[in-house]
This record gives structure tokens, sequence and C-alpha cells, in this order.
């Protein structure tokens, strides 16, 4: 294995982190306005995402370094390729980084309302927004031989790309859900386990339906690198969905999230195996395709951030699981909360 | 990319981190404030200690969401805006930003919500910690953006390669590039001399109402026991990066000073117009000698002007392939001269205001003087322009560049973004960015009304235990 290939499964790894413990704020955001029917129950809900969400957003950032530094190429094509579609996932994200901080600090129904709104439409509109990028990427951008991409924000708006929006807008909502199961007791949680099961089932249906016209938009998905291995990587997220349905109405407050996990899993793990060794699939010609080589920094810089991220991530785990565990399992509020 | 794009794409660059930059230097700063007043609480148990670190925690919380919030596009219009530029540098660039959110930027997210929900969850002293780890993690994340910042205005660690790409080649040399040491000592300690006047006018507010108000006393004295220190040491720290702008960057220097034309015995000129079409100051007053002083300890030294200064660099840099710079592709020079200038008089001033902050505070009478209270009150803010005028001189002084002597700013534009676009994008961070400063600006003032009226239960007793 070269270092090449170690930091295609290192940039999987943190989107993997990322989906995981980022994707359950935007879930838990997107939620909020039909879940939680009052105040009281909206302030129980945001609290139970209080004290992380800032730390769980560093993956995206961390995402965007680790690309940056590893495959430079890939950042600047995409990054401004896509260029309107990141500005609005960028406005997306500094409208719900501030609304938990400033909606707890005044009590009028008027203010509180708009941070609510706020907190649901960022969470639905980041959620969906990531897939419609990445089945994009999927499908091949229009690098030309620069690896430079003419295109405009409509040209990702189509059937493919919405399709596998939908797919990362119930994955999330599915795992918000059993992320609530796991932190919050009586209404709330009777509440999250139906919407957990019917989240599970719609992702279930647009993982099926993602699945069956790919081979019309994105033929190369099924020409991966792995044969028939990789064609049954997408089956671990419908083993993790499937979990999620089972497990929900049950008494286990924590085995519909751990299946939620291995369902995100199962996603990433497809993605990775799916576009390898590319990263970014040309749709003008498979030449100009930037993949893991011809897109990376040189050696020297792959080594330095492999050593640095073998020291670093350890010590991010260390902080996530002293804060976590600080703040318990269930929520419970205090003067000093959301 | 035509013209209009380009000036677009810059506009929105230094809009973003202009509005950015308006709310790391409290987190940074503020943070080493709360170590001190939550220590002071932590190892004596005076309450009023922990009152004030509650209190000025609150507006901490207010500034740190809205500097994260606006943190997030910076990460990404490397990308989208400067795709040029980011696969060009990408391989050393974009390592410390990486390794700032591995090693930095999780500690500070993560503790921030330990230290700011979990008041009843930690033991004083684990609380503690946490506040020492927000503020270590900011300070770290402080030190890996200025690590890529310094790195483009003095690039080191690297040797072009074959395909004409820089490539890494010493990781510490590119982490202590020759402007990093000064660069960052300087950014930390004006963060540091912000909060410390951001408290001491906030604490003055309330002092101004009502003098007798113990928690706004202490608050008050630690902010000029560490503004002092801060403030004076700041025009020692300054001082010295100046002198590094004289070693690596010759023509930033020329515009700093207003000098045309390299010069013995130069002055240091105090008051200039300077003037681009005619290469001249028009009506300019200046201390003689002291620029030669200052920038090589003899009055005699000759000291480059801009015009020599442009043939240094085209010389210097004639392997490289960017086109021949010409004055006429440099910035006005009055805006980098009379950024430094008045960055440099506040400094000045600063320490004055805490030296009599100071002489008051020993003499016992700091408290019983409202026009004293009231120019630490008027001040707040001060330190905030200060330090933006600095990234005035610092970004717009590099110019031509993206990096010094490398890279041009023209050569570092995304080809494929359009007007229409960027245009879009501009008008959008304008807005967003008035909303969010007009929300921090509404919810502070908030703060600092409920606890004046009592509202604030914390606060409300101490203020009622001293009348």
């Amino acid at each position: 294995m070269n270092l090449n290939i170690l930091w295609f499964i290192l940039v999987a790894v943190i989107i993997l982190g990322w989906s995981v413990m980022d994707g359950f704020d935007y879930g838990v955001g997107g939620l909020l306005n039909f879940i939680a029917k009052n105040d009281e129950e909206k302030r129980y809900v945001i609290n139970a995402i209080g004290p992380v969400w800032d730390g769980n957003q560093v993956w995206l950032i961390l995402g965007g370094g680790a690309v940056f530094a590893a495959f430079p190429l890939v950042y600047a094509s995409i990054f401004s390729g896509f260029y309107l579609a990141m500005m609005l996932v960028v406005w997306l994200i500094i409208f719900r980084a501030v609304s938990f901080e400033f909606r707890s600090k005044v009590e009028t129904a008027k203010w509180r309302n708009f941070w609510d709104t706020d907190i649901t439409v960022t969470g639905l509109g980041i959620a969906l927004l990531l897939g419609v990028a990445i089945a994009n990427i999927l499908m091949g951008v229009p690098l030309n031989k620069e690896h430079i991409d003419y295109q405009s924000l409509f040209s990702l708006l189509n059937i493919f790309g919405l399709v596998g929006g939908l797919i990362s807008l119930f994955m999330f909502l599915m795992h918000g859900s059993t992320y609530l199961i796991m932190k919050t007791e009586g209404e709330v949680q009777h509440r999250a386990r139906s919407y957990a099961k019917g989240f599970a089932v719609a992702f279930i249906i647009v993982t099926l339906l993602f699945l069956i016209i790919s081979p019309i938009f994105a033929p190369r998905l099924l020409g991966n690198s792995f044969g028939i291995i990789g064609d049954i990587v997408p089956v671990i997220m419908l083993i993790g969905a499937i979990g999620v349905i089972l497990t929900a109405g049950s008494t286990s407050d924590i085995k519909p999230f751990a299946y939620s996990v291995v369902a995100i899993i199962g996603a990433v793990a497809s993605l990775a195996v799916g576009i390898f060794p590319n990263i970014v699939p040309s749709s003008i010609n498979t030449k100009y395709s930037l993949n893991i080589y011809n897109s990376a920094s040189n050696h020297f810089t792959l080594l330095v951030m492999l050593i640095a991220t073998i020291i670093g991530l350890p010590l991010v785990l260390i902080y996530a699981i002293y804060a976590y565990k600080k703040f318990g399992l269930k929520v419970k509020m205090d003067d000093s909360s959301y | 990319m035509d013209s209009t794009a380009l000036l677009l794409a810059r506009i929105q660059f230094g809009m973003t981190a202009f509005f950015h930059f308006l709310y790391p230097p409290l987190t940074i700063g503020l943070g080493l404030l709360l170590i001190i007043t939550e220590g002071i609480y932590v190892f004596t148990k005076d309450q009023e200690y922990l009152r004030v670190t509650r209190f000025f925690a609150k507006l901490f919380a207010i500034n740190f969401v809205v500097g994260v919030a606006s943190g997030i596009v910076m990460e990404f219009q490397f990308g989208t805006n400067w795709a040029q530029y980011s696969s060009f540098v990408g391989a050393i660039f974009g390592s410390p930003l990486a390794i700032e959110g591995l090693f930095a930027f999780f500690m500070e997210s993560i503790f921030v919500g330990v230290m700011l929900l979990g008041w009843n969850r930690l033991s004083a002293k684990a609380h503690w910690v946490s506040t020492i780890l927000v503020a270590f993690g900011s300070t770290l994340s402080g030190v890996w953006i200025l690590v890529a910042n310094s790195w483009m205005q003095t690039p080191a660690g690297y040797k072009i390669g074959s395909n004409g790409i820089p490539k890494m080649t010493n990781f510490w040399q590119m982490v202590f590039n020759p402007y990093f040491p000064s660069e960052f000592t300087h950014v930390i300690v004006g963060a540091w001399e912000y909060a410390a006047f951001f408290m001491a006018g906030v604490a003055s507010w309330f002092l101004i109402k009502n003098n007798k108000d113990m928690v706004m006393r202490k608050a008050l004295k630690v902010a000029v026991i560490v503004g002092v220190i801060v403030a004076c040491g700041q025009i020692l720290v300054g001082d010295i990066g100046a002198r590094e702008v004289v070693k690596y960057q010759p023509t930033k220097l020329a515009m700093m000073e207003a000098l045309w034309h390299s010069q013995k015995y130069a002055p240091e000129t105090l008051f200039a117009l300077p003037n681009n079409a005619t290469e001249s100051n028009g009506p300019q007053i200046g201390i003689p000698s002291m620029l030669s002083m200052l920038s090589y300890l003899n009055p005699a030294a000759k000291v480059m002007g801009l015009n020599a200064a442009i043939r240094y660099i085209n010389k210097k840099d004639s392997k490289l392939d960017h086109t021949k710079l010409t004055l006429a592709m440099f910035p006005p020079v009055w805006i980098v001269f009379w950024s430094f200038h008045i960055m440099m008089y506040f400094g000045f001033y600063f320490a004055l205001v805490m030296l009599i902050a100071l002489y008051l505070l020993l003499k016992d009478k700091l408290f019983d003087s409202p026009k004293m209270l009231k120019l630490l009150w008027v001040s707040t803010f001060l330190p905030l322009i200060a330090i933006e005028l600095g990234w005035f001189t610092t970004e717009i002084g590099r110019q031509p560049f993206t990096v010094y002597g490398l890279l041009t700013t023209v050569d570092s534009v995304s080809k494929n973004v359009n007007v229409l676009d960027v245009g879009l994008s501009v008008v959008m961070f304008v807005l967003i960015y008035l909303t969010l400063a007009s929300f921090a600006i509404y919810l502070f003032k908030r703060e600092l009304r409920e606890r004046y009226e009592g509202k604030d239960e914390l606060a409300g007793e101490s203020a009622k235990a001293a009348n």
C-alpha cells in the first residue's frame, strides 16, 4: 500500500467521522420543528446536541484541510467548479453555527420561532446538499484537460443528484432520530422511535432507487475496481437500515443508533469503493479525471501529514470521549443549558 | 477570468477575512483573562471572581459562535475563489490548515462545550482546566493559521519541482519561516491587548453606573494589570516585527513608510499624502534619520525606496516566471502608509491609557474617577480597529503577490468562476455579515443591560450585596 492509497482511505475515514459525528447534529436540527411540540421540548432536543455540536463540526473543517493538503487539485477543482453550491452550504452552516447560542439568549416566542425554523431549515438543507454534491461527483464532473470544471449551480440539480440528496437527507434524519432515542426519554423519545423507523424505510427506498438508476447515470460504479466485492458493499447500508427498523421499537436505547452508524459506514464505504482510484471522474474524457495520483501532493507532504494524523486523531478521540462522558447518556437540563 | 471577477474575488476575500477577524482576537484574548479570573477563584474561593468569569464567559460565547460561523468560509474560499493558488501551493499551504483542525480547533471546540455548558457538571478545578484548554486551543489555532499566513509572506522550506510547482522539502522550515515568530507574537499580544481593553471597557461601563459593583472592580483590576503589560510589550514586539519586514519584504516596508526612493538618513515619516501617480508624498512631516535608525539601528543606513525595492525583487526572482513587477501593479501607497501609521499611533495610545489607569489603580483612585472610566469605556473596541489596520498593512502591503516573490494575485484566482457568481456571493456575504454583526451587538448590549437591571441572577446578587 502506498501513501496515496493510504490518504484516500484517511479522507474516507474523515468523511465517515464527519457523517457519524456531525450527521446526527444535522439530523436533530432538521427534526427540531417536527419532533418537539413546545419550547420546553425544543430546548430538551437542542441540549441533546448542545455541548457537542461545535466539536463535531470540526470534522468538516478537518476534511477541508485534509483534502487541501493531500489532494490540492481536488480541493481546487471541486470547490471552484461547484461554486454557488459550496457558497450555499457555507451560508447554511454559518446560520446554523450561531443558532443554538443565539436562540437561548432571548425568551420571546418570535425570536425563538425564528431560530427554530433556522435550525430546522439549515439542518435539512445541509443534509440534502451533501448528497447532491456527492452523487454529481460519482456521475462525473465536466473536467477539462486542465482539470477545471465550468458548470452552473442548476446543472447539479439533476435527477441523479437529487436522488443522492434524498439518500443523505434520510440517512441523517434517521441518524438524528436514533441519536435522540439514545439521548432522550419520555414523549420525545417515543416520537424519535417512530421517526427513526420511518426514515430508515425511506432511506432503503431511495438507496434502492439510486442503485437501480446508477447504471444509467453512473455506469462506472458497476465497473468498480473491486469487482463483485465492491458491488455488495452497498448491502451494508441496507443491513444497517433494517437493523434500525427492527430495533427502533424495542426497549434498547443504544442499538438503533449503532445500526444507524453501520448504515453510514456502508454509505461511505460504497462511495469510496465506487470511485476508487479516481476522486473526481471527468465526464468529458476519463483521461482528465482526477485520481489519487495526479491530484496528490508530493510524497513528503503526504508523509508529514500522515505522521500528524497518527498523533492527532487519537487526541481528538480522547477529548470527545471525555466531553460525552461528562454530559452523560441522557440529557439533563440545568441553568447553564441552552 | 476577467478583471472585474478578480476584483470581486479580492473584495470578497478581504471582506470575509476582515469580518472573521473581528472575532477570534477576543476568543484568544478573553481566553487568557478567563484563565486568570477563574484561576483566582479556584485558588482563593473568592466568589466575586467566579462572577467575573461567568459573566464574561457569556460575552465570550456570543463572540465565539460568530467567530466559528464566519471562519468556515475561510477554509473553503481558497478553493472556490483561488483555485489556481490552491493547486499551486496546496501541498504546502494546506498542511498547516489541516493540522490546525486536528491539533487546535478540535481541542478548542470540544472543550468550549464543556466550559460553557458544564458549570454544574465539573469540579471547580476540572472546569478551570477546560477553560485553559479552550484558551490554549484557540491560541494554537492562531499558531497554525499564522504559520499559513506568514509562509505567504516569507515562503521557506520548499523547492520548485520539475513541474514548476513548489514542493515542501522541510516541514519545520516551513513552520518557522522567517516571518512567523514575530507575526505570531504580534497577533497574539494584540489579541490579549484587545481583550484587556474589552474587559476594562465593559467593567467601566458598569462602574460608571455603580462604582460599588465589587465584581466589576475586580474585573477592571485584572484587565488593567494585564493591559499595561501587553500594551507596553506590544510596542517592543511591533518594533521587532517591522525589522523583519525590512529584511524580507522591502516593497512592503517602502509602502508602510511612504519611501519612494532609496535614502541614507531616511526619516520616519509621521504624516504624508502619498500619491502613486507622482511618486511623491506632498506635504510631509517626519523625524530625520529615524527610519534608518529603526531599520538598521544606524542613522546613516540606506533604506530601500519602493522603486529600488521593485528592481531588487525583479532581479532576485528573475528565475521565476511571474511577470516583471512595475509600480502600476502595486496598491495605492497611502492605504498601506496610513493603515500602518494609525495602527502604530493607536499602539502608543493604548500603552498610555493603560499606564494612566494603572497609576490611578495604585493610587486607589481608579474607581472614583468617572473621566478615566469613561475613557476606558470609549476605548473598548479601539484595539479592534488597530488589529484590522495591522492586517490591512500586512495583506495589502504584500500585494501584488499572494505568496511573496513566488505567486502574484492575478495568477491565483479561479479561472472558472464568473462575475455573476462572485458578485452574487459578495452581496450575500455583505448581507449575512451585517445581520450577524447586528445580532451579536444586540445580544452583547442585552447581556450588559440584563446584568445591570439585576435580571441576571448571579450578577444581581453581588450588585445587591455591593449596594
